[in-house]
Formats: C-alpha cells, structure tokens, sequence
C-alpha cells in the first residue's frame, strides 16, 4: 500500500520534473534573437519537411472530411427541408473546428513523429553534442528552427485544409446533389463571421501548431539515445500531441465561441 | 535538393496558404475588401427581440444597409433596445419606417428589416425608430411544422 | 613533465542519478603532447571528456582548460571556449544529411565569415590531410566506420584547435583502419602542436602513441606516467588491465550471491 502510493507519488514528482524541463527547454530554445543569414536558410529547409511534405495528407483529408460533411449535413437537413443551409454548416464546422483540430492531428501523426525520430537519432548518433562541442547551440541550430517551422506550417496547413474541405463539400452539395450553389454560398457568407470564425480558426491552429511542434522537438531532445527510447519518445509525441491538441481545442472553443 | 528549388517550393506553400486564406475571407465569410466604412446609429425598442444577436443584418427591401450593435434591457420600459449602425450613404430613411424583426428562411438566423414609410424627413444619427415590430410567435409556426411534414 | 598543463583537474567528483562515477579524480594533460586516458569499460572515460567540455558539471572539484574554469563559465565563454576544442566522438556523428564536404565546412561556416572560396579551400586541405580529398561529394552513409572517424577528425580539426579530444578512436576498428588513424593523431600531433586526449581501451595502441598516459578505474586515477613507467607499475591492478588478465584486483564475477543458493542448490557440490 505504501508503496503503491509511494508510486504515485513518483509519477506525479516525475511529470512536474519533465514539465519544469520542457519549459527551460523551450525557454533555452526562444532565447536569443536568431541570426536571419543563417538561420533563414534552415527555417526554410523545415518548412520544406514540416509543411510541405504534410500537404498531400491534408489536402486529401481534407477533401474526403468535407465531402462526408456534405453528404451527411444533406442528408440530416434535407429532412427539414433546409438543405440550403449545408453550405453554412460545412463552412462553420470546417472553419471552427475540423480544420485546425484535424489537420493538428494530422501533423502530430505525419510531421510531429518525423520530428521527434530526427531529432532522437541525431542525439543517439551523437550529432547533438558534436554540435555543442563544435561551439554550436543545439537549441538554436536544430531545434528552434523545427519549432517555428511548425508554429508557421499549422495554421497554413488549416486554412488549407478548411477551404478543400468547403470545396469538397460543395462538389457534393451542389453537383452531386443538387443544391442551390447561390444560396450554399449565401447561406455560408451571411452566417461566417470573418474575424469571429476564420481568425479565431487560424489563432487555434497557431496554439496548435505551436503545441505540436513543441511536444515533437522536446519528446525527440529528451528522449533516451537508445532504439527502444526512440520509438517510445514518438509514441509519446503522437499521444501527447493528440491528447493535447483536443484538450486545448475545447479550452479555447470556451473561451472563443462559449457565452462566459 | 538545392537549396533555391526548396525555397521555391515553400514559396508556393506559404502562397497557397494565404490564397487559402483569402477564399476563407471573400467567398465564405463573405468579407468585402470595402475599407471600414462610416455608419450612424439608430435605436429601436422591441417588446421581444427573439433570437436576434448582436452582429446580426440589418436590412432593407432585402438589401443589407447595417449591423445590430448590441441588444440591451431598457430597465424603465422593460422593452429591448436594439442599437444598430447604419452605412451613412443610406441617409434617407424616413421619420416614419418601422424596424421588423424577421426570421430568414425557415430555421435561419433573425434580422431586423426596416419598412419604409412615408415621411419627408429622414432618420438622423442617434434617433429612435417610432413603430417597431417584435419578433413573430414561432410556436405556433413549429407546431405547425412538426404535425405537416 | 617538461610542458605546463593544458588541462588540469583537481578532485572531480561527479555522480549520475545516483552512482558516483568521479570519486575525486586530479590529472594533468600537458601542452602539445598526446595523453591517454585508459580504463576499463564502464569506468566514465568518455564522461570525463564531456566534463571537460563544460557538457557535464561536476558536483564538486576544479576543471581548468587553458586558464578557464570550464564549470564557472558562462553559457557564451563556454561556447567561446569551445570553439578551441574539437572532439571526435566514437560514432563520428557526421550530420546525416549533410555531405563530407559541408561536415567539414560546417564549424568553418558557423564560426567565420570567410568567403566560400576559401572555406572551399581550407575543407580540401583538411580532407587531404586524412587522406580523403577525393570523397568530398559523398554522404555519410556511403562511408565505412574507419572513413566515417576520418572525415569526423578533418571536421574537429577545421578551426585549427589548440585541444583535440578522441573518445574511443580505435574501437571496432580493423587494423589497417586502426593504423591510419594512429598515424593520423600522431602526424596532427606533430604538425600542428595540438594538446591531444584519447580516450580508449585498446592498450597497445594508446600506448604507442602517446607521451604520457593515465588509468582510471572505480573512479580514482589509479595510475599515471609515460608508457614505460606504467609497464613497471607496481600496482597489480594496472598490471591486470595492461596485459589484460581476465582475472585479478578487477574479479571476473560481477558481485553476487553464492552461486549455489542461485542454483538453489544449498549445499550441494556444484
């Protein structure tokens, strides 16, 4: 019994501990002002492997989620006879919510681990203490430019996501099933607000974006140099990522769209 | 890969994005590139506003001429009072119109339209409607709708 | 010892999660020579390297490199410092996605602002000095394990160090890999006057290159000198590790129990 507690007690000291590094470890990360010559060059490169790579998975995720959107949204409002009203819900569905929530996810799956495996091999080959022994921060060189390039992929990568996804929608809207293209497009304008729903969409999937990143670089600089500590560090990132990206989610679906 | 192919491609990326972000801005929410445009203000006094909302049209004849500011409780009469702005290019609506609150569509959002009235004097900013007419009684209309489909 | 020291520790004692590692270890590596520090595996000598790289602190104790307490150093003297200092560690740790040229101009396009002809210039110098000019386009991954530490040593050695560190440079090597690199440390020794610490287990060759040699073992600096003084060393456990008895002071057994309460055999004849 004691030692169960005794137990719990280890895991909870274990969590603030790993909690209390992630932030000196961001904040190693974040301090200084990084050299634009140099450190252009790499943020671009991160881009390249964070951004554009996670296209293809987007860009498809996100045609089949709002063709699904269509046809279910059809299929439910026809029944009252306002299938004018799809446009509307697909837009403010996609925009709010599946956008910044799905492609976080998304990117927690395809870019986060990639991350995460980069960065745990480089510290397993030694290349991240060649680089300090070199004179050369790690933090800034490899990491920081990993964790921007998330901060500024995510939000790209929803906006992204959110207009195939209204286009997907409305391929099966209108040409599949008939729908006014007039008022699917009325009904969406007159009802999305562009500072209350897209902006807050594009705030959301920055704090994801930088959230992923984050829980991506620091699972793969944390990680035990070892084959086995690799692959738990990118288990770790995925379920993180996720789990964080949902919780967040609602926080700030409180604090955006709730009535306090 | 070279280095410039790269920053092309993530040239096109970014673009892509904030194309994206555009159609976001113009097609779906409707935003028009119109700078921020001068509007008056005008009350009305409602004995239910429904489920009017702040940022909610308003409108005439159909065609949208402002925004519902706010929505607040007038303690003395115990109405609601609707504070909208009005694009001051629409300076000539008469003393006399009334402010309707109706429903678009069937399940839609509610707007407030203004029917026009007769007068040869126009609202001025910080005037008050004369007649309003409150927000229709959907009871009846849902009955109506749950029992007839 | 003819030459002042380049390094010096004193009483370095250093423990990780919870094991000691350091029990208050003092040595001296003298100016422009080659000391070895040999010790059994296990015994922290790559730990040691790392501490004197300002990577680790010790608990307690004084690291002193070129006049610089490395551990009261701040973040930008340490790196300053650094710059002073290559290390070539056991894997190499070549950047994977950079090719042998820009590995070794890598430090040259961190640490300088010279223009690219010349850093072009100054990478084919050192590639040509381990032998490995005509690899300069390839990857990391087309390497072998003895080309892999050469191309790591041209990259430690392109801002021109005063110190140079080897952890384990002969470990998985076959000979003739394994003489390259002995001719390479000690021609890099002589040319350039560099202040060179090995740290290795492999006993005849540290021995033969180097001037001066100290054996760590439990944590103490259990005997150090020029390789001749070390052959007549009179503790038995230098002894064990130089000639490579398997049993002796170091016992074979890692400490247990009886081994027939283990077979469960109490008693019995095992």
């Amino acid at each position: 019994m004691i030692a169960r507690i005794a137990s719990l007690g280890r895991m909870g000291l274990d969590i603030v501990s790993s909690l209390g590094r992630s932030g000196r470890f961001l904040a190693g990360v974040l301090a200084g002002v990084p050299n634009p010559a140099t450190g252009f060059p790499l943020l671009v490169k991160q881009l390249y492997a964070v951004g554009v790579l996670s296209l293809a998975i987007v860009v498809v995720s996100g045609l089949f989620i709002g063709m699904v959107l269509g046809l279910q949204g059809y299929t439910i409002l026809s029944d009252y006879g306002s299938e004018a009203a799809i446009g509307q819900m697909i837009a403010l569905t996609l925009v709010r919510e599946l956008g910044p929530v799905v492609t976080a996810l998304l990117f927690a799956g395809r870019a986060g681990s990639a991350l995460t495996a980069e960065i745990g091999l480089m510290k397993a080959t030694e290349q991240l203490s060649s680089m300090e022994m070199m004179g050369v921060d790690p933090l800034r060189r490899v990491i920081a430019p990993r964790l921007w390039a998330g901060f500024v992929a995510m939000p790209v990568l929803a906006v992204i996501f959110s207009v195939v996804g209204i286009w997907g929608g409305m391929l099966v809207g209108v040409d599949w099933l008939g729908v006014f293209e007039g008022s699917f497009w009325g009904n969406m304008q007159s009802s999305v607000d562009f500072v209350d729903d897209v902006m807050n969409g594009v705030i959301k999937s920055i704090v994801f974006g930088f959230v992923c990143a984050w829980i991506a670089v620091y699972q793969g600089y944390d990680c035990v140099p070892t084959s086995a500590g690799i692959s738990s560090a990118t288990t770790k990132t995925v379920v993180y990522s996720s789990l964080a990206v949902l919780g967040l989610d609602f926080v700030l679906t409180a604090v955006m769209f709730g009535n306090f | 890969m070279a280095q410039r192919t790269t920053e092309i491609i993530v040239g096109l990326f970014m673009i892509a994005g904030l194309a994206a972000l555009l159609v976001l801005a113009l097609q779906v929410s409707g935003l028009s590139p119109k700078a921020a445009e001068s509007t008056y203000t005008l009350y009305a006094d409602f004995n239910d506003t429904g489920g009017l909302t702040p940022r909610g049209r308003v409108s005439m004849a159909g065609v949208t001429v402002g925004t519902i500011e706010s929505i607040a409780l007038n303690k003395n009469t115990f109405q609601a009072r609707v504070t909208m702005s009005i694009q001051s290019d629409i300076d000539t609506i008469p003393a006399d119109s009334s402010a309707v609150i109706r429903t678009s569509g069937l399940l839609g959002e509610q707007y407030i339209d203004i029917s026009i009235g007769g007068d040869m004097d126009s609202l001025q900013d910080g005037d008050t409607f004369y007649s309003t007419q409150s927000a229709m009684n959907l009871e009846r209309l849902i009955s109506n709708f749950a029992s007839g489909r | 010892m003819d030459s002042s020291a380049y390094v010096s520790l004193k009483d370095v004692v250093f423990s990780r999660s919870g094991r000691r590692i350091f029990d208050g270890v003092s040595l001296e590596i003298p100016r422009g020579k080659i000391t070895a520090i040999m010790g059994p595996s296990g015994t922290g000598k790559t730990t040691l390297l790392r501490l004197i790289g300002g990577q680790l602190r010790p608990d307690s104790g004084s690291i002193e490199v070129d006049g610089h307490q490395v551990p009261a150093l701040r973040r930008k003297q340490l790196y300053a410092l650094r710059e002073k200092m290559g290390m070539l560690f056991q894997s190499g740790a070549l950047f994977t996605d950079l090719s042998v040229f820009e590995n070794v101009a890598f430090p040259l396009r961190v640490h300088t602002d010279l223009p690219e002809d010349m850093i072009r210039d100054i990478v084919l110098m050192k590639l040509e000095a381990v032998g490995l000019r005509g690899a300069r386009k390839l990857m990391p991954s087309e390497l072998s394990g003895g080309m892999t530490r050469r191309v790591a040593l041209a990259r430690s050695i392109a801002l021109d160090p005063e110190l140079i560190m080897y952890d384990e440079p002969f470990a998985g090597q076959d000979p003739i890999a394994m003489g390259v690199l002995v001719k390479l440390i000690r021609d890099l020794n002589r040319s350039m006057g560099l202040t060179s610490v090995l740290v290795s287990h492999d006993v005849p060759e540290s021995l033969s290159i180097c001037h001066y040699a100290c054996i760590i073992a439990d944590g103490k600096v259990i005997g150090a000198g020029t390789p001749d003084e070390l052959r007549d060393h009179p503790s038995r456990q230098v002894q064990q590790f130089l000639q490579g008895q398997p049993d002796g002071p170091v016992p074979f057994h890692y400490p247990a129990t009886d081994a027939a309460e283990d077979y469960g055999l109490m008693g019995g004849d095992s």
